[in-house]
């Protein structure tokens, strides 16, 4: 019991040690020439938008799984992976903006990346959105994963219709949201070691979310136990001699 | 692909068609709809010719985009599950099925596109220009939100929120052909060569069709 | 805002939000394991 307690606790404890390491390296790191301190941005906002799209890759490949084998298993990763993929997704997007704003001065331009991104978060609030409909973990399951392939294919599209559409249609903006060219080696084991930190909660989050579904749908099955009617309940016996 | 498989999907597509000559939902609710969209957008940013002019045919394609899917919504809830058992128990191959609805749901679409595209055209002063290449995209954007919302409508088949989670699901797959739609029309205008746009248009039918016929059994299954 | 103000504005956002992210999951996990008779 007590080693199946430890084997619990673990992801809390990686969250916390990966996201002390990280903030501690995004503070020591110097300040850019050009940004000033903003760039300490970067080390959160990056790490988001790279956790955002290996996520919503997780939950293409969840998908595709349980179309092959119908195992619920990897109907559960999928499901895990998109719940955390839209945090991360709009964690991301909350970032950037607030690294805009006192770069640009605008909370928002129509870059084709920050563009994609917004597509993708609702794309995959659709795709929570549909899982909240159905109670039955197969129906659920089933349905799940035909959307979870349609919306990652059509990612690759919208992505390069949005780049043709960024690049025929105005002129390249002057501001362009590409981080500074990194050179300091502080700034740069920053940034990865962000990124790192980042997928490391990603992991452990991931191993707890699935927990959770694994729980709910065990209190799906109970309940929905409890509620069953017996097979023959409404037949009461006859009563015999019963008139006086 | 037997011919078996055409005999079906004729059926389905003469099934539908029957069933909006009876009952009308295009013609009388759909097709209003988006013509009063059309009329509401002025009211709201001002009646200046040449603003409308300017703005009309996005406007227009905005339109499209989020009503038209409700061409295809309305299809995949009028089949209640009894009729869909009924259907399955007949021997109807669900790709069968899938495509025919795609169809239907195409060819009404593309009525929707034309009177309200003539709406548009009357109320915003919108040239009408390089009429192949504008009737070639009408029809793509007609076939590819057909197909992603006969797909996305079996999804979510006969759950609590059917349709009203469908064009939630729809609106940010269709991105594609939004902006292809838009970007050949400004590509007519101003003399660019739209084919990588009518490319794009045509991948999206090409790969939804192909996932909603793959996944139509496993969708019947569940 | 100073420069710093709206780094401590992203950070808060950043790990403020993972921490209520990840509270909320063990919060989960506690009260459907309590309600399903699983301890611990």
């Amino acid at each position: 019991m007590q080693s199946q307690t430890r084997i619990r606790r673990w992801p809390w404890i990686a969250i916390g040690l990966s996201l002390a390491v990280a903030f501690t390296l995004s503070m020591v790191s110097p300040a850019d020439s050009v940004q000033g301190d903003l760039v300490r941005i970067m080390y959160v906002h990056v790490p988001s938008a790279w956790l955002a799209y290996l996520a919503f890759f997780v939950t293409f490949i969840g998908s595709v799984a349980y179309l092959i084998t119908r195992s619920l298993r990897w109907d559960r990763i999928a499901a895990a992976s998109a719940e955390i993929g839209v945090y991360f997704t709009g964690l991301a997007i909350a970032l950037g903006m607030t690294w805009a704003k006192p770069t640009w001065g605008v909370w928002w331009t129509w870059d084709a990346r920050l563009t994609l991104t917004a597509i993708m978060f609702f794309v995959y609030l659709g795709y929570l959105a549909l899982r909240r409909t159905t109670d039955d973990q197969v129906l659920r399951a089933g349905r799940a994963s035909v959307l979870g392939v349609l919306g990652a294919i059509q990612i690759p599209l919208v992505h390069f219709s949005v780049i043709w559409w960024r690049t025929l249609h105005q002129p390249p903006s002057l501001v362009r949201p590409d981080g500074p060219a990194i050179q300091d080696p502080m700034m740069l084991a920053a940034l990865i070691g962000g990124v790192v930190a980042f997928t490391i909660v990603y992991v452990s989050l991931m191993v707890k979310r699935i927990e959770l579904i694994h729980l709910e749908d065990r209190k799906v099955d109970m309940e929905s136990a409890v509620e069953r009617p017996v097979a023959g309940e409404a037949v009461t016996a006859p009563e015999l001699g019963a008139s006086s | 692909m037997t011919t078996g498989f055409w005999h079906q999907v004729a059926a389905v597509i003469e099934r539908d068609l029957l069933r909006e000559r009876r009952r009308g939902d295009v013609l009388w609710i759909t097709i209003p709809f988006g013509a009063i969209a059309l009329l509401l957008i002025p009211l709201a940013v001002g009646t200046d010719a040449a603003l409308l002019r300017q703005i009309g045919p996005g406007m227009y394609w905005v339109i499209v985009m989020l009503f038209g899917v409700l061409v295809a919504v309305g299809k995949a809830s009028s089949e209640t599950l009894p009729q869909q058992d009924a259907s399955s128990l007949a021997g109807l191959d669900p790709a069968a099925g899938f495509v025919g609805r795609s169809v239907s749901s195409g060819v009404l679409l593309l009525i929707f596109e034309l009177v309200v595209g003539l709406v548009a055209v009357g109320l915003y002063n919108i040239s009408v220009i390089g009429i192949p290449w504008l009737v070639l995209t009408l029809v793509l954007a007609a076939a590819g939100l057909a197909l992603l919302g006969t797909l996305t409508g079996a999804i979510v088949n006969s759950t609590s929120a059917g349709t009203t989670l469908v064009p939630l699901l729809v609106a940010p797959l269709s991105v594609p052909l939004l902006l292809g739609a838009t970007q050949a029309y400004d590509g007519l205008r101003f003399g660019h060569s739209i084919l990588s746009w009518v490319l794009v248009m045509a991948t999206v039918v090409l790969i939804v069709a192909m996932i909603g016929v793959l996944t139509a059994r496993p969708l019947q299954e569940t | 805002m100073s420069q710093w103000a709206w780094v401590a504005f992203a950070y808060t956002i950043a790990y403020g939000s993972l921490v209520v992210f990840a509270v909320s999951i063990a919060v989960r996990i506690r009260t459907t394991r309590r309600s399903i008779g699983d301890t611990e």
